[in-house]
């Protein structure tokens, strides 16, 4: 009968040892027990014993001293007399069980779990970068090129939500990162995305479905987000007041008529008279201006108005450049051209930046009087409402005279009541006085 | 005790013997070759050169006797009759092995036939063995149990705790010590500073003998008068046999780094098997020798076939990796908890249960320390013992771990052990029963033992009680796979637990927090059963949930109306056990309030705060509008002093605070 002689394992987890050398000669008789060859497991050296007897036979393919073997290969037979045996080793036996191979994955290359963040919300590969940290660990500059190239509305979105307001502002279709947290260190948490959503479907119940309301969808245009975007977080973030007062506009209407009656190519319209005497007011209360820089308050150095307009791709607010240095002419020219090129589709974004203040004019719809909202970072706007001629009394006489709204909607962060109280009592004056005051402009 | 001239054995006897101890000699020497060509996976300790004894003592044991066994422990199985087929395929880690390929070369179960298995722990068998002695006496049979263990056993506290109790209860228990002269490698004559095992018998009250561990004849004939003394009321006997293996101590070891090839051969020519035909043969009969012969033969057959049968069998499926865990199978929810009548205390209330179960369940018994005539420290036994009597209210001696191994044995073979500790800290000395022994039993065994041990005591800081009886332990035990762990707030769910506890399967560590022993709350009468697993809802709230468990149930009550008022509404989840965790009530709650604290007595690290923090962070993520808060005993020993007492458990107003905090989150 012929017995294979194996690599034996050796301790707890050896796979392989080395074989240094036979122990018997080919040929010679084996007694069980009796040591047959040395093997180097992970500990020490070790003379195996045979666990069978027989004539030793050692075939030519057997390791040769000093090689590697792995645990079950079989290196030799053990003979009865006369057999003649295999003359190479066979393969181990195919029972024992394959070591698996293991699964080979390209190495991540080393970095903390906040640059790994860091990384995938820039979509950075990690393994596209050099690292400059020790043993080539990516650090957060490795990361900064990508950071400046990171687009700007990402930016912005710095706040921090609970889990659970994250997953109620998705079920109600509104974005958290606009939203003021109430919870520790600004967390927005559901209640604050609760009533945030609450209150945008008071203002505008058409534009968030509830899913059960049939209708026909108004596809949504880039333009309908953006103003969306930006009044929500107009609301969001500002203490907006509204202050409203009547104005005598009768001389205005005087004046406007005598410069149509004069003719020409520029006749100022209400709007253009009105933005001229505004950035007037202005220059007595620059903090209407104020915007915020970072952590401090700043007054620009120039006043821009801002003129809504209504077009057909929906509301628009071109800027009038500096009105201090500009000639009511000159604020008709601008007005009438940025208007046109709103209606045209044809402002450029340069066209609409920078603005300190914005004039709004419902009047030609016979709005009287209303609540603007602030176009941020701006401070304040001012709605103007129709002009109607009225019974008024003047010297305890009734008699007919031309009147007006306007409302001044401001940022309680950033001014008093008196204070834009104050703005508008210096506006009306020259509302009621605007031959006057337009005469004191200096140009 | 001297051994009395042996008179010539008949030669049926001697052939029977002499199979036996064959089949295990070529069993071994077929697993040496296996293990050598990589069939073997783990470990492999072999028994040759010490065959004689297994066969010698299991020649007298019955199917229904039971046997207790070492990591060298092929030689007891195959003795008491255990296939060479099951032992080999059981190494080669098939599904058709004794222990369906979970257990090893050192967890070897066949309870079908007694053998109620191996251990890779020096030690707990010589307790189990108590186990098996105690079940038998309570069931009032006349079976033995049988402890094999090696010279390193005999300077393991498991050697006196289990002697001393088996002497003192009169334990029908036969504790073989095979004297191989190494614990390992090391020698016996360097561990034992009185290496005469055969000498300590007399010390605990028990007959004791020395024998040559190599005489098959006469261990059979020594141990036969020891079986027949066991099964005759007379008690335990301690045999040493002073033996030899022939091979190392695990296959693959290096053997003669601590004794010389002269010595091993030297010994292998004092074969058992050889010594045994010799004896037999005198006369050299030509028919005899034929007949050992032909014995030889027959079991080469039988381990050749064994081997095939083995390397045909196939590996178990890895999907039941953890089936057997449990013996419980799913089952139908406890009816409905009936109304409260009256009020009562905790204590009060789980003796009512334990006293209606051991009314109609003749096999449960308690066991503890003043738990007889005293009726418990706690009264948690009170008037059972004049019921029930010694056998079933079983005062103790001072060795937790000694009945905290001999509960394991006594669950293992039909009787229904509970164990009083007392106070949890005591039962630290008993950590490695209950965790390798009680706990691992059923999934060993392949599901085929059940292990129904209910282990109680008192846990909880309070009342100047110091640092050894107030340790909170259930989030240890919580890890242990195999065990529930039941931690009850009031009278009521102390009661049903308790009930359903006495009636479950398996291992059940049931843990009271003393400082609530004494308060009343309403209790169901008569018999209701409440299921582990199930969290209850102490308080129904929407602002914040709070998880807590024992004391801290009373104290999170204590606060909620207040921050009622304060407009906080809290809901309490009391999850009442840790193993099984109602990880889906708590998820429900946190679903509803968004805002989570578990508050816990116990120290925080690698806790069941944790574990609940961990489940609602993973689970409920989408859930949490704040995070996850918890409070916990201060990490240290529980100091004396009442100042500095009160100043490591959470109190009533940092649970307040902790929850106005979350709610500002």
């Amino acid at each position: 009968m012929t017995f294979e002689i194996s690599i034996p394992r050796l301790g707890w987890s050896m796979e392989e040892g080395t074989f240094v050398r036979w122990l018997k000669k080919d040929g010679d008789t084996v007694k069980p027990g009796e040591p047959l060859f040395e093997l180097e497991g992970e500990k020490a050296a070790q003379d195996i014993e045979a666990v069978d007897g027989g004539v030793l036979r050692i075939p030519a393919t057997a390791p040769k001293p000093g090689t590697v073997v792995a645990v079950g290969s079989i290196i030799g037979y053990l003979l009865a007399a006369g057999e003649s045996g295999p003359t190479a080793v066979a393969p181990a036996s195919a029972s024992r069980l394959e070591a698996v191979e293991p699964v080979v994955t390209e190495p991540a290359p080393p970095a903390a779990p906040s640059v790994r963040r860091m990384a995938r919300e820039l979509g950075v590969s990690l393994a596209s970068l050099a690292g400059s940290g020790p043993a080539g660990r990516i650090t957060a500059s490795d990361l900064k090129p990508n950071v400046m190239t990171r687009p700007a509305a990402q930016v912005a979105t710095s706040t921090v939500a609970s889990p659970r307001a994250r997953r109620v502002a998705k079920e109600l279709g509104v974005s958290w990162d606009n939203i003021a947290g109430t919870g520790r260190n600004g967390r927005v948490r559901e209640q604050d995305v609760r009533s945030a959503s609450a209150k945008t479907a008071a203002r505008q119940p058409q534009t968030h479905s509830t899913g059960h309301l049939a209708g026909t969808a108004i596809p949504l245009t880039r333009h309908r987000r953006t103003t969306a975007d930006r009044m929500s977080y107009s609301s969001q973030h500002t203490a907006p007041v509204t202050l409203t007062t009547r104005v005598d506009a009768t001389n205005l209407v005087s004046l406007r008529q005598q410069f149509k009656s004069a003719g020409g190519n520029v006749v100022p319209s209400y709007t253009d008279i009105i933005i001229k005497l505004v950035s007037m007011a202005l220059a007595e209360h620059p903090l209407l201006t104020a915007q915020w820089v970072g952590e401090q308050l700043t007054i620009p150095a120039v006043t821009n108005i801002g003129l809504a307009v209504d077009t057909e791709a929906g509301l628009l607010v071109p800027v009038i450049g500096d009105v201090t240095s500009l000639s009511l002419t000159e604020v008709t020219i601008e007005s009438t051209r940025l208007i046109e090129l709103a209606r045209q589709g044809k402002l450029k974004a340069a066209d609409m930046q920078d603005g300190v203040f914005t004039v709004t004019n419902l009047g030609a719809f016979g709005i009287d009087a209303f609540t603007p909202i602030i176009n941020s970072p701006e401070t304040a706007i001012l709605g103007l409402g129709r002009i109607r001629r009225e019974p008024s009394v003047v010297d305890n006489q009734i008699v007919p005279r031309d009147q007006m709204s306007v409302s001044l909607t401001f940022d309680h962060r950033i001014v008093d009541g008196a204070p834009a109280a104050r703005f508008l009592q210096t506006l009306s004056q020259a509302l009621e006085t605007p031959a006057a005051w337009l005469l004191r402009a200096t140009v | 005790m001297s051994v009395a001239e042996s008179s010539p054995p008949s030669t049926s006897v001697a052939l029977s013997l002499y199979r036996v101890m064959q089949i295990i000699r070529q069993t071994e020497e077929e697993l040496a070759r296996c293990h050598q060509r990589g069939l073997i996976h783990g470990a492999c300790h072999t028994y040759v050169g010490e065959e004689a004894i297994a066969t010698g003592v299991a020649a007298h044991l019955r199917p229904e006797d039971v046997v207790f066994s070492t990591h060298r422990g092929h030689g007891h199985a195959l003795a008491k009759g255990m296939p060479p087929r099951e032992l080999m395929a059981e190494l080669f880690g098939r599904e058709t092995g004794c222990s369906r390929g979970r257990g090893g070369s050192m967890h070897l179960f066949s309870p079908e036939i007694g053998m109620m298995g191996t251990s890779g722990i020096v030690g707990p068998c010589i307790l189990q063995a108590c186990g098996g002695g105690y079940s038998f006496k309570i069931l009032k049979t006349d079976n033995v149990a049988v402890a094999f263990f090696g010279d390193g056993a005999t300077n393991n506290g498991a050697f006196h705790e289990g002697l001393n109790m088996a002497s003192i209860w009169n334990l029908p228990v036969l504790f073989i010590c095979e004297n191989n002269q190494y614990a390992t490698e090391v020698p016996f004559s360097y561990a034992a500073g009185n290496t005469n095992v055969g000498e300590r018998g007399p010390m605990y009250g028990m007959p004791s003998f020395t024998l040559d561990g190599n005489d098959v004849l006469e261990i059979h004939r020594v141990a036969g008068e020891a079986v027949e003394r066991a099964r005759s009321g007379e008690g335990p006997t301690l045999i040493e046999c002073r033996t030899y293996r022939t091979r190392p101590h695990a296959e693959g070891m290096g053997d003669f780094g601590y004794r010389t090839r002269e010595d091993v051969d030297s010994w292998k020519l004092k074969c058992p098997l050889v010594r045994l035909r010799q004896t037999v043969q005198e006369d050299d009969s030509p028919s005899l020798s034929a007949k050992f012969d032909a014995i030889d033969a027959e079991i080469a057959g039988v381990v050749k076939e064994a081997r095939e049968f083995a390397e045909a069998s196939p590996p178990p499926a890895s999907e039941t990796a953890s089936n057997h865990v449990y013996a419980e199978p799913a089952r139908a929810p406890a009816p409905p908890v009936p109304p409260a009548t009256r009020s009562i205390t905790m204590t009060q209330a789980t003796q009512e249960a334990l006293a209606e179960e051991m009314k109609v369940n003749p096999t449960i018994f308690v066991m503890g320390e003043g738990i007889g005539v005293r009726g418990g420290n706690f009264k948690t036994t009170a008037g059972l013992y004049e019921l029930y009597g010694p056998e079933r209210l079983c005062d103790t001696p001072i060795c937790e771990r000694g009945f905290v191994g001999l509960a394991c044995g006594a669950g293992m073979t039909g009787t229904r052990p509970v164990i009083d500790f007392m106070f949890a800290d005591f039962v630290l000395d008993s950590v490695g029963e209950i965790i390798n022994q009680v706990a691992k039993m059923q999934y060993m065994s392949s599901g085929r033992l059940k292990m129904p041990v209910l282990l109680r005591g008192c846990i909880g800081i309070g009342h100047s009680a110091a640092t050894h009886h107030s340790g909170n332990y259930y989030g240890m035990y919580a890890q242990v796979p195999g065990l529930r762990v039941v931690v009850p707030s009031n009278a009521a769910d102390a009661k049903g637990l308790m009930k359903r506890a006495l009636r479950c399967d398996d291992p059940v560590m049931f843990l009271e927090h003393r400082e609530i022993l004494t308060v009343k709350g309403p209790v169901p009468e008569g018999d209701y059963e409440i299921d582990f697993g199930k969290a209850a809802i102490a308080r129904p709230g929407k602002d914040v949930t709070v998880v807590a468990l024992a004391r801290m149930v009373h104290l999170t009550l204590s606060v909620c109306d207040e921050l009622e008022k304060a407009g906080i509404s809290v809901e309490v989840v009391d999850p009442r056990t840790v193993s099984p965790l109602d990880v889906d009530t708590i998820l429900k709650s946190v679903q509803k309030t968004g805002r989570l604290l578990v508050v816990d007595e116990a120290f925080g690290p690698c806790s069941i705060a944790s574990e609940v923090a961990a489940h609602v962070a993973d689970r409920g993520f989408n859930d949490l509008d704040a995070p996850i808060k918890r409070i916990n005993g201060v990490f240290t020993p529980t100091p004396y002093s009442p100042s500095l007492e009160k100043a490591v458990v959470p109190n009533a107003e940092d649970i307040a605070q902790a929850i106005r905090d979350l709610v500002n989150e």
